[in-house]
């Protein structure tokens, strides 16, 4: 069963595109949500989740699964799935900071979803009617790489014909206090289907999604995806990892592009990745999340798309 | 599909492992209490289930979630014969809190804390061995999300022992944002009673240890048969539930499972005793089951463990699993006025039943309107 990207959303400071984020050297101006979104709605709802939700809305129109703001697809079929770790955490430590010092009268009841960390996968389902399985992963640097891994399950295991993945990170002083630096203040999203749904609804493929590993270590976990994939054209990966990789091929750090991606990282590599290939790079990329010093390494290949001229005509001829 | 459970292991204010904790809700025994690590002086409601491991009153330490998911986890694993030595197998962990409570204390008053403990996969790692680990912070049923992708996994062959856990610590920005809005806070947790005001959040971990259908293994005890896991989004409300998708989770279940309501001889109800919840949840059963919903008795346990949130859906999911085992089925303490739209249906209320159990329905929905149902088959 062959599982494919067919949309990718960027919402990084400065860049709206795949393409724009594939040659991104430094962030731009912040992302303004109202000017994707429009007003309406966005009251009360913390950054990571409108960032989310900026993200959700550029890779539904991009993989054509949202046309004039209807949805084309059945939404019972559509999973969300969202990597974020510091998303709801300033909402968490303002709130308990506000108890200490007025009681819970100070507190708002408008606090009250965001004090939940899935709240930016349900706002991304309520926005667009997606009624597929629903899924908050807050998984650690590793965590947007398991992100695709988890949404090729949901398709492998037939929950869902769709699936939105979004990965996001808010910048703020108590996250950044707690990550010990910058963070990027942006979001990145892919539509995942298997090869059969793209082709039926007549789809664009950007990328095929290939193995994937998860381990202790970078040299191991690469190591095993040596055993089942062909030679990588380029690395996606954090700097700490590269003394594992193979030398002489390009190497995109892209935390020191936009600073601690953390949740996010995962998918910003994917959507820089098909941003190169889409560019005409060739050959598989090999993205790594995760070090050797956190609690796992996770691995993933994305090969660009069968090109057109040598696939099977319907007709055979 | 038949994933065999061959562990079991919990954490709760009712009982520090899965025996006690049954033990203790067969007899009628609730673990609410007075605020043990918050300052009471702050609050409406001032009464907790807590799992009752802190050095004094008022005073309150990082880390208690991961404490309670290693606990739940070892357990599960010396049950099923797995031992301390976890390096192959995947660990899934479902909750919704996950440790923003040590972020408050690190926030707040200075304790030591960084962004590596926020998910579970550090400690697990630390105490296990794992590498390939899983925070899904999927509100109040998060750990029955963890249960379906738990058997996905084996479907798929990628693992031939999976296990799947959840855990919650109560947060004080949680705990604190309902007492905003409750100023009469609730003294009991009431499941479907007309005088139900609300819920009571609690601490508890819970896992479960699932093996690959055709997999052999050496030890441990064959609990049960985990036969389809629904799941759902309301796409409707950041917190109202919604009975239409509510619904849905129970007919995907079944149709997963390859069951008919009238098969099911227990449900294990979500059962948060707030006014909405119970309500949404009781009509979507009895839209589902149709004539058949007088034929299962229900029960649900958070009257006596409190909301434990991303651990409740395995909490119970346990605990049918020892009904299952011992015929006996707990109580839903403090119900003496049934609402209307629970009128005909087999509650188990005032003390411990007697029922044969072979096929049982468990609920979590959670904030955000994700739902989950699964259905489990004795052994």
């Amino acid at each position: 069963m062959m599982m494919t990207v067919t949309g990718v959303g960027v919402a990084l400071p400065g860049a709206d595109s795949a393409t724009a984020l594939a040659t991104a050297s430094r962030p731009g101006d912040p992302v303004e949500p109202a000017a994707v979104l429009g007003k309406k709605g966005l009251r009360y709802k913390d950054r990571a989740t409108q960032l989310g939700l900026c993200a959700a809305q550029r890779v539904l129109t991009d993989a054509g699964l949202l046309a004039d703001g209807v949805l084309t697809v059945d939404g019972t079929r559509t999973a969300v799935l969202v990597s974020s770790n510091l998303g709801n955490v300033d909402t968490v430590c303002r709130v308990v900071r506000t108890i200490a010092d007025e009681g819970t009268h100070g507190v708002s009841p408008m606090d009250t979803p965001n004090a939940s960390s899935n709240i930016i996968a349900s706002e991304i389902a309520i926005r667009w009617g997606l009624k597929g399985p629903n899924l908050m992963l807050c998984n650690g640097p590793a965590s947007g790489l398991d992100a695709i891994r988890w949404g090729a399950a949901l398709l492998r295991s037939g929950r869902a014909d769709h699936v939105v993945v979004v990965g996001v990170e808010p910048d703020n002083e108590i996250a950044r206090a707690l990550v010990g630096g910058p963070l990027v203040d942006g979001a990145a999203a892919l539509v995942l289907e298997r090869a059969e749904t793209a082709e039926a609804r007549g789809a664009t493929v950007r990328a095929v999604i290939g193995a994937h590993t998860r381990g202790p270590d970078v040299a191991g976990t690469i190591g095993e995806l040596a055993e089942v994939e062909a030679e990588p054209a380029a690395w996606y990966a954090p700097a700490a990892a590269v003394p594992a990789l193979s030398e002489g091929l390009p190497v995109h750090d892209l935390a020191a592009v936009w600073g601690e991606l953390s949740g996010a990282l995962g998918v910003v590599q994917c959507a820089a990745a098909i941003g190169a290939l889409d560019a005409g790079a060739d050959g598989p990329m090999w993205l790594v999340a995760g070090t050797d010093s956190d609690d796992g390494v996770a691995t993933l290949v994305l090969r660009p798309p069968a090109p057109a001229a040598a696939r099977p005509s319907p007709a055979g001829v | 599909m038949r994933v065999p459970i061959i562990g079991v292991g919990a954490v709760a204010s009712v009982g520090r492992d899965a025996d006690e904790i049954f033990a203790n809700l067969c007899a009628g025994r609730g673990g609410l209490g007075p605020m043990r690590g918050f300052d009471g002086e702050r609050y409406n409601g001032k009464q907790l289930f807590e799992i009752d491991d802190r050095p004094e009153q008022g005073a309150d330490r990082p880390l208690r979630a991961t404490a309670f998911l290693l606990d739940a986890v070892a357990q599960a694993a010396a049950d099923a014969g797995l031992g301390d030595d976890l390096s192959g197998v995947p660990v899934l962990v479902g909750t919704g809190l996950r440790e923003l409570r040590s972020a408050e204390l690190w926030w707040r008053d200075g304790a030591p804390f960084g962004a590596d403990r926020l998910h579970f996969g550090t400690a697990l790692r630390e105490r296990f061995g794992t590498t390939d680990t899983l925070t899904v912070s999927n509100a109040c049923s998060a750990s029955l999300y963890t249960l379906a992708l738990g058997a996905d996994l084996l479907a798929a062959g990628e693992a031939d022992t999976v296990i799947v856990a959840g855990v919650d610590s109560i947060t004080e920005s949680m705990h604190g944002l309902a007492d905003r809005v409750q100023p009469n806070p609730p003294t009991a947790l009431r499941t479907l009673d007309v005088n139900r005001r609300g819920t009571i959040l609690g601490d508890g971990a819970a896992a479960v240890v699932l093996r690959g259908e055709h997999v052999r293994w050496p030890g441990g005890r064959l609990w049960g048969r985990l036969r389809g896991v629904g799941m759902t989004c309301d796409a409707k409300h950041p917190t109202a539930p919604d009975p239409v998708q509510v619904a849905e989770a129970m007919r995907q279940a079944h149709r997963l499972a390859g069951t008919r309501p009238e098969d099911i001889d227990l449900v294990l109800l979500h059962g948060t005793g707030t006014p909405l919840n119970d309500l949404v949840e009781i009509t979507a059963y009895g839209e589902v089951f149709g004539e058949a919903a007088g034929g299962p008795v229900l029960t649900g346990i958070k009257p006596m463990t409190g909301h434990t949130s991303g651990s409740a859906g395995l909490m119970s999911l346990v605990t049918t699993l020892q009904v299952m085992a011992t015929g006996k089925v707990p109580p839903l303490v403090n119900l003496e006025q049934p609402i209307e739209e629970a009128d005909g249906l087999r509650l188990v209320r005032g003390q411990e039943a007697k029922h044969e159990v072979a096929l049982a329905q468990v609920h979590g929905f959670g904030f955000g309107g994700v739902n989950a149902v699964a259905i489990v088959e004795g052994s």
